[in-house]
């Protein structure tokens, strides 16, 4: 094992080309959505860092780069010291081993056919476990971790006998059955019911404790964000514009997008004041960005100034880094039309 | 304007008759809007079905009745029913956005509807759409795109739209804005709210998300396995709510208002399996606080303070749960109690 953070991602793009339509056969020119548009970052041992944004911020692509379900246009990913990049098949299969994902929709992801055991069993034998005293024992010992005891009782029944926890359940056994490196969860708990779904998220807070796991977090959900994660990074558009410590993020939000995300969330509270930050919720055009800061068109705050905006990331608090040209006390009433 | 009393649902499943809404009365005034929240499975959707008579060919109502202005709904003939629905209580539902017609403009869609429950004429019916339109802050030249040329966000305010070109006495919203991003969602939240007090319509607002009601709503109703647990005027209920599960739910629920370490505590256990009645109170197998009274005799729903009620037999002891609710081996507790219930049965 090498020393520094366990995951590097540097200068990580995806773009996915936009089929040309009739209108511009002669348009010589390729378009693309960027996605994913050269992000940086790191992430520590033992650290849970969540990944915030709206639908199509590209929260989503970068978690399933990092565990490899879509190839990046380029950027390097360096996992625990090694560099994940022209590799063999038995890297990328090594890789797999070290790298596990956990996904929003416990009722699609099992396959209706499998029971619990052959669920979890299925990857030990993929990475070569071959004796079945020992798949039926990490089968148990998994299922135990992920709380579904006894385990016998679970073992033999399919996914539609389960409960919607239960099937998370099952989803984070057979996560953690190769005992990974870094656990991957996009969206967790937003199918679960509110009563159950603070179990599930302890459960992710114990298996970091437990079994060292380094995790990243995909989710629209600040609170759920705020309640697990050490480290939050926004994203906006492709890019990520905001980066620290989740309590100070949503506490003192530095992007004006942060500020606004952060204001949009319903508080059980009717003695909550709120920062009311208006902003207008027309989807911004994935295809063509403005120059600069691609929160422009939308921001509350936009200057002349933030068409130069090159997204770097400017430490305006203790580890908390922004994109936005202009701290916190800088910002303006929108002078731009 | 509304009230609903002692309304009773059944299913007839292949299995059984299931009761997915038991003895459920409340009141909606004019200009007034009510959020009804819970789990899966516990009713809520049932009831707003019900109300517009929409209830799956399997379902019935089985007790009750639906007062709109002085008349029972539940009597209606299915031609009276289709003059009220849209016209007088217009349905959001969870999924409607999908349920726009990918061949025909959002504006056509919304003219149709207007066409055809009103007598006004083709020329009134299009400035009624861009004057909707104008209400859920969709530009006019939207009338004219196409579902696929919308974003979700979009879609959805169309719906809303749809829903109040009528101008309805009541709107049934169901889940309208669980499938939207965060920012999205409270722009929405945003605007019905507006309309609303602009417009005086009374709102059911059917949700599984406890903060939207405290952020829109003036009551809340909090439905547990077919029945009310709890019934309250928002402020107060988000201040100081009284019923064992909505303490349950207080603690399960992450807030980015949560100071940082506080430990979040879920309910164990799931919830009653509706084919078998029995009696007693209906969260009984997962409260902390059940005794043998809880277990044989279904708790009233109390007064427990002016426009506050609670269904529970222990309300006067509510400083004592609301205390102990809070520490996580209450409900520890709870969890190795169930285990060992169904333990013997394996």
């Amino acid at each position: 094992m090498s020393e520094g953070p366990l995951i590097r991602v540097e200068k990580l793009t995806k773009y996915y080309p936009v089929r040309r339509r009739l209108r511009r056969l002669f348009d010589r020119e390729q378009h693309y959505v960027r996605a994913v548009d050269d992000i940086s970052l790191e992430i520590e041992r033992g650290e849970i860092l969540g990944l915030a944004g709206e639908s199509g911020s590209g929260k989503t692509t970068t978690g399933e780069i990092i565990v490899r379900l879509q190839e990046a246009t380029s950027g390097v990913i360096v996992l625990d010291g090694h560099p994940l990049e022209a590799d063999t098949r038995a890297d990328r299969k090594r890789f797999r081993r070290e790298v596990q994902m956990i996904f929003q929709d416990p009722y699609e992801t099992l396959n209706p056919r499998f029971n619990v055991f052959e669920t979890i069993a299925e990857p030990l034998r993929i990475h070569g476990v071959r004796h079945k005293s020992e798949i039926a024992r990490r089968v148990t010992e998994c299922l135990e971790i992920a709380e579904l005891k006894p385990a016998a009782s679970y073992l033999h029944r399919f996914p539609h006998e389960l409960s919607g926890g239960q099937r998370q359940r099952v989803a984070i056994a057979r996560g953690i059955v190769l005992e990974p490196k870094v656990l991957i969860a996009d969206e967790p708990v937003s199918m679960l019911d509110v009563s159950i779904r603070a179990d599930i998220l302890n459960l992710l807070k114990r298996l970091r404790r437990r079994m060292g796991l380094t995790m990243i977090y995909v989710s629209h959900d600040l609170a759920t964000i705020k309640y697990l994660c050490d480290r939050i990074a926004v994203m906006y558009l492709g890019k990520i514009v905001e980066i620290g410590p989740a309590d100070e993020v949503i506490a003192h939000p530095q992007h004006p997008y942060t500020r606004v995300l952060v204001s949009s969330v319903p508080v059980a509270d009717p003695d909550y004041v709120r920062e009311e930050v208006s902003v207008d919720d027309a989807p911004p055009d994935q295809i063509n960005l403005p120059e600069g800061c691609r929160f422009t068109p939308r921001c509350p705050f936009a200057q002349s100034d933030c068409s130069g905006c090159d997204h770097r990331l400017l430490e305006r608090r203790p580890k908390q880094f922004s994109a936005c040209i202009y701290a916190e006390s800088e910002l303006k009433p929108r002078s731009i039309p | 304007m509304l009230e609903v009393q002692n309304l009773s649902i059944e299913y007839t499943t292949e299995d059984g008759v299931l009761k997915a809404v038991d003895d459920v009365s409340f009141n909606l005034d004019r200009g007034e809007s009510l959020g009804i929240v819970g789990e899966s499975g516990c009713g809520k959707t049932t009831v707003a079905k019900a109300l517009l008579r929409l209830l799956p060919e399997n379902g019935a109502i089985s007790g009750g009745s639906v007062l709109f202005h002085g008349e029972d709904l539940v009597n209606k003939s299915p031609d009276e029913m289709r003059r009220i629905r849209h016209r007088k209580i217009a349905l959001v539902s969870q999924s409607a956005m999908n349920s726009l017609n990918p061949v025909y403009s959002v504006g056509h869609q919304i003219r149709e509807g207007i066409l055809a429950h009103s007598d006004i004429g083709r020329q009134a019916a299009n400035a009624r759409c861009v004057e909707v339109f104008g209400m859920v802050g969709l530009e006019e030249k939207r009338l004219s795109s196409y579902p696929h040329q919308l974003s979700g966000g979009m879609k959805q305010r169309a719906i809303i739209a749809m829903a109040l070109s009528l101008e309805p006495d009541i709107i049934v919203a169901d889940e309208p804005t669980t499938a939207l991003d965060v920012v999205v969602q409270g722009r929405i939240l945003q605007r019905i709210r507006a309309i609303q007090k602009q417009i005086s319509t009374s709102m059911i607002f059917i949700t599984h998300d406890i903060s939207v009601v405290s952020e829109i709503c003036e009551t809340i109703i909090v439905m547990y396995g077919g029945k009310i647990m709890e019934q309250a005027d928002s402020a107060s209920f988000f201040r100081a709510p009284y019923h064992p599960y909505s303490l349950g739910l207080q603690n399960a629920f992450p807030s980015i208002t949560d100071t940082a370490g506080e430990e979040l505590v879920s309910i164990p256990g799931t919830p009653p399996n509706l084919m078998q009645q029995q009696p007693g109170c209906r969260f009984r197998e997962r409260c902390p606080f059940a005794t043998d009274q809880c277990r044989s005799q279904t708790p009233p729903l109390v007064k427990v303070k002016s426009n506050h009620h609670a269904a529970c037999w222990y309300t006067d002891q509510v400083d004592d749960f609301r205390t102990r609710a809070r520490d996580r081996d209450t409900w520890e507790a709870v969890r190795t109690r169930i285990e060992q219930q169904e333990a013997p049965q394996q």
